[in-house]
């Protein structure tokens, strides 16, 4: 009998190594439905008569440019408005409140690190403009960063379903905040002026973003592999200013690593930036990060895949 | 164990509403119009209401006005549930006394998230 699935096992594997190789995340095992309907619509998009076709021509050419767009695509998570809602009011309540205490211009940077399809950032902007009475002088600089992809696109867009405003999203803040948009619903372009999207490797040198006095950064590290989570927050800790907050989801916490940041006494998913540079601890039993530069090394990385998948193979 | 009142003209609405909201450990009662629920509510207030908004004899609009002014009618939590999806419509509602609003078709993620932030769940 014909699988459902046209993405032959070999490829798959393949695929999933690239996706760990790029950008240390682990598709786990039961995903080729997923990976199949993704890029089976990015293959149609790029003029490839099939899944196979495509996926063949980027293990035999090495197209970086093709790689990125496959990994990108891989990496799309469906998000909702308001997850973790709780993180929100620590955010509005004792976040901001006590950062604004010791910014003598009133401006806070906020960063929202692996943005998705933007609904954290959205949400962000929408939490800080409801309780504008409470630090009327205030201004908030949103800022957006992931992966190069469809979902940043639409999160630049600002344009959600039916379905993706019903998920979290309270319908007063649907009636503020929103209008129809053919089927659909947009971001009014009050809010969506508050807020920036960038593209950005999550693993590389993240130098240009520059520094942030709130980072948050939630329900992501554990699609992560371990070398890649170490590697992740050793970017993040230089993203955040000195005495500036890391914001992690309300039920994780930092491991074993400080990455230089002490927890929050009120929050413990929330982390301050210390003043001074501190040798961080690494856990020797975790694998070191190499430092490749991911995506730039692309080519070599898929080009040795191929060749482990032709020795499969044959 | 919370009690729901669900309020449609559509028996299928009502059947597929109960059997999701009896997912989410809730005992559904059913009307399938506004004065047979005014009835209901008169006997029995439930916690939730789920409420169409164009049902013959009473719309979902007049019920909620006539309930919100009633002895203990400012109690429950009324989610619209209805295919108006005109923000002046949606207005309408929320100042009518809605708690909350979902716009069909839905699913039941739909009402698991719109009945988790209206405190129910």
């Amino acid at each position: 009998m014909r699988s459902v699935l046209s993405l032959t096992p070999s490829y798959y594997e393949a695929l999933k190594r690239l996706t760990l190789e790029l950008a240390g995340v682990n598709l786990g095992s039961d995903h080729a439905f997923l990976v199949e309907t993704r890029l089976s619509t990015l293959a149609r998009n790029e003029g490839y008569e099939s899944l196979n076709d495509m996926i063949e021509e980027l293990f035999k050419t090495g197209q970086s440019r093709l790689a990125v767009q496959v990994v990108s695509r891989l990496l799309e998570r469906d998000t909702h408005f308001y997850t973790d809602p709780e993180s929100f009011d620590q955010l509005r309540d004792i976040v901001v409140p006590k950062l604004l205490e010791s910014q003598p211009d009133n401006t806070l940077r906020i960063l929202s690190f692996g943005c998705a399809s933007g609904q954290e950032v959205y949400c962000i902007a929408m939490v800080l403009d409801k309780a504008r009475e409470m630090y009327p002088k205030a201004s908030f600089d949103i800022t957006g960063v992931d992966y190069p992809s469809q979902s940043l696109e639409r999160a630049r867009a600002g344009i959600y379903t039916h379905f993706e405003v019903q998920r979290g999203l309270p319908i007063r803040d649907l009636v503020t905040y929103f209008e129809p948009h053919k089927e659909d619903w947009a971001v009014k372009d009050n809010l969506r002026k508050q807020v920036n999207f960038e593209e950005t490797h999550l693993l590389s040198n993240l130098d240009l973003l520059g520094q942030y006095d709130i980072v948050m950064f939630r329900n992501n590290l554990p699609h992560y592999s371990s070398p890649a989570q170490v590697r992740v927050m050793r970017g993040l800790a230089t993203l955040v200013k000195p005495h500036g907050c890391l914001m992690l989801a309300t039920d994780e916490t930092l491991n074993s690593i400080n990455y230089g940041f002490d927890p929050h006494k009120d929050a413990a998913n929330v982390f301050i930036k210390r003043e001074e540079k501190v040798e961080q601890y690494i856990d020797p039993s975790i694998k070191q990060p190499n430092g490749r530069k991911t995506f730039e090394k692309s080519k070599r990385i898929i080009q040795d895949i191929t060749d482990r998948s032709k020795k499969s193979v044959s | 164990m919370k009690t729901c009142l669900i309020v449609d003209d559509s028996r299928m609405i009502r059947r597929v509403a109960s059997r999701i909201l009896k997912d989410l450990k809730f005992e559904t009662s059913e009307a399938e119009n506004g004065q047979d629920a005014l009835d209901l509510c008169r006997v029995d207030m439930p916690n939730a209401i789920l409420l169409d908004w164009n049902m013959p004899v009473k719309n979902g609009l007049d019920f909620i006005k006539e309930l919100r002014d009633s002895p203990k009618g400012k109690d429950p939590i009324v989610v619209f549930c209805t295919g108006e999806r005109d923000i002046v419509k949606i207005s309408e509602a929320i100042d009518a006394g809605a708690d909350e609003y979902i716009m069909k078709p839905f699913d039941s993620d739909i009402i698991e998230s719109k009945f988790h932030q209206a405190g129910l769940i």
